[in-house]
């Protein structure tokens, strides 16, 4: 069974945190599209604290360390998204308690639980042109690998492929939750940040694991650039 | 703005000093996480009761930690919800083996950071739930709230939830008398005028030197609807009449009365609604066992008033006589 190691866990947020940060500006002009274009900004705060006290965030196991990096999320991120992504954080931290290696099958359970925990949260379901609307195709990405080939080189690619196509797949509908969602038709046409954000965070894993991917959507390529 | 300030961004931590120095004997503060708690510590058969909400509505939340009250709290920005990790130390730091009941102003803020507190503590294998208050008949809904939001009202379920963990009451029976607190609470406010967060610098909200904000949130939230400033007398029924009218209250009901100043108001001036309200009371075939008349959930320095009623009975009774200590004391 493929492990991915608490090292690889470490790298993958050191590699977000630099994804945010380059796109703080990118992800605001987004959402200032059709929401009140602050989502990168206040994703970037957040994760900046984070990549500032990296050496002080407890890793004595992936749990504690995601339940560190929730907590941080939750209190700096601004706006919404903070208890949105610290919910996800710590859904993920709940399931990796004293776990210095996951599974695959633990990973696909980490985003279940995240998802469903970011439902209860926010009351966003699927189609409601949101960040869950890349997670959920991903979530079904890890669930397909870990009950198949367990590669994890072409789960990264296939999770990548899903959450890029959510971009496309998502422009047209209007936003029913957040923001976005007060500006009612207008919202239509415009890519949801959030499920950017998550297709570039993506991206950049595959980049930095070294899988060759060339992004579909518009938004990818740029943020990625 | 005129303000007893130094950095804006200092101005809770430096009021959280203040109220730490001045109960050396009764209060501990965590600056790191803008938490105060008992300096008795937890008493590990008794449920312990906390709170945590945006700061800027002293005496709520950590001035009503100490015996008979809350065993802890913490505090976050003025008017902001605290974050998660001060609401998570807080239940850690509370957390007794007769459980942890936390008390939740209905605010979105303060839900979402409790909700997840919460959530993180049991896993840690600590017995904690959430009851959240909305006592304000005003609206339904507002900028910060789904549902009624919690105000004043949250004195009393404190008070009553306060002296039932320390008969020893475990913790459903603690959570069955926040239930029957906040199911017979009202309350309702008015502002005369707007308040400054001191990081801000400006008003909250514009409102005319002859004009006044009926059912007003305590964030400056608006309320039913703006009016044109009538005596005293006159402001006291609408507030009675919204409030009383609500459960609705029933003639031969024994009561606790509030008049909770917002902040800006005078005390002589909370009397002159008080005697008004005493009076309605008692045409409306209310007895009033209890009066509370003074400031326990404020605005900052917001000029106004709430009004609130609570129906009692001889359990809540004999909880709201039950002894208490906090920091809010006059004398």
């Amino acid at each position: 069974m493929a492990e991915i190691s608490q090292e690889q866990v470490e790298r993958a947020i050191k590699t977000t945190c630099a994804t945010v940060l380059r796109n703080e500006h990118y992800f605001s002009d987004l959402d200032g599209l059709a929401g009140d274009g602050d989502f990168g900004t206040s994703l970037a705060t957040g994760f900046r604290v984070i990549d500032k006290e990296w050496d002080q965030i407890d890793k004595t196991d992936i749990g504690a360390m995601l339940l560190k990096i929730s907590m941080l999320v939750s209190k700096h991120v601004g706006g919404s998204s903070g208890p949105i992504w610290g919910t996800g954080f710590m859904k993920g931290a709940m399931l990796t308690r004293g776990k210095t290696a996951i599974s695959l099958q633990d990973l696909a359970d980490m985003l279940g639980s995240a998802i469903e925990g970011i439902q209860a949260r926010g009351g966003a379901k699927l189609g409601d042109k949101t960040l869950l609307d890349a997670l959920i195709p991903v979530h079904e990405v890890l669930k397909a690998h870990a009950a198949g080939d367990q590669d994890p080189g072409a789960t990264l690619r296939d999770a990548a492929d899903a959450a890029d196509k959510a971009i496309d797949e998502t422009r047209s509908l209007v936003a029913h939750r957040g923001r976005a969602s007060q500006v009612g038709e207008r919202s239509s046409g415009t890519p949801d940040p959030g499920i950017v954000a998550i297709a570039t965070i993506l991206q950049d894993w595959c980049k930095d694991r070294g899988i060759a991917r060339t992004p579909n959507a518009a938004e990818v390529a740029k943020a990625t650039a | 703005m005129k303000k007893f300030v130094n950095d804006p961004a200092q101005f809770v931590p430096e009021f959280m000093k203040g109220i730490a120095l001045a109960n050396p004997d009764l209060l501990d503060y965590t600056p790191e996480f803008q938490m105060i708690v008992r300096k008795s510590g937890v008493d590990n058969a008794k449920v312990s009761i906390v709170q945590g909400s945006g700061s800027g509505h002293e005496p709520a939340h950590v001035m009503a930690v100490g015996p008979g009250m809350l065993p802890g709290a913490c505090q976050g920005a003025v008017f902001a919800a605290p974050p998660v990790d001060a609401c998570y130390e807080t239940i850690k730091k509370c957390a007794s083996d007769a459980g942890v009941l936390v008390l939740v102003n209905n605010y979105q803020g303060d839900r979402m950071a409790w909700d997840m507190a919460t959530e993180m503590a049991t896993a840690e294998g600590i017995n904690a739930r959430q009851f959240w208050i909305n006592d304000d008949v005003a609206v339904e809904d507002s900028l910060y709230t789904v549902g009624r939001r919690g105000v004043a009202g949250n004195f009393f379920v404190i008070k009553a939830c306060g002296a039932a963990a320390e008969q020893g009451k475990n913790l459903d029976e603690v959570e069955a008398i926040a239930k029957k607190v906040n199911d017979n609470v009202r309350t309702m406010g008015v502002a005369l005028t707007s308040c400054i967060p001191p990081a801000k610098g400006t008003p909250i909200f514009e409102i005319g030197d002859d004009e006044m904000e009926v059912g007003v949130g305590i964030h400056g939230e608006p309320g039913r609807r703006r009016e044109k400033i009538h005596p005293a007398d006159q402001i006291t029924e609408e507030l009675f009449e919204a409030v009383s009218k609500d459960i609705p209250f029933n003639s031969g009901d024994r009561i606790a009365l509030m008049i909770n100043g917002l902040g800006g108001t005078p005390i002589t001036e909370l009397y002159v609604i008080y005697a008004k309200a005493h009076e309605l009371a008692e045409k409306a075939g209310f007895t009033v066992v209890r009066n509370y008349v003074g400031e326990y959930c404020t605005s900052l320095e917001m000029a106004g008033a709430s009004l609130t009623i609570l129906r009692l009975d001889a359990e809540l009774e004999a909880l709201l006589d039950a002894p208490a200590e906090t920091a809010a004391r006059i004398f």
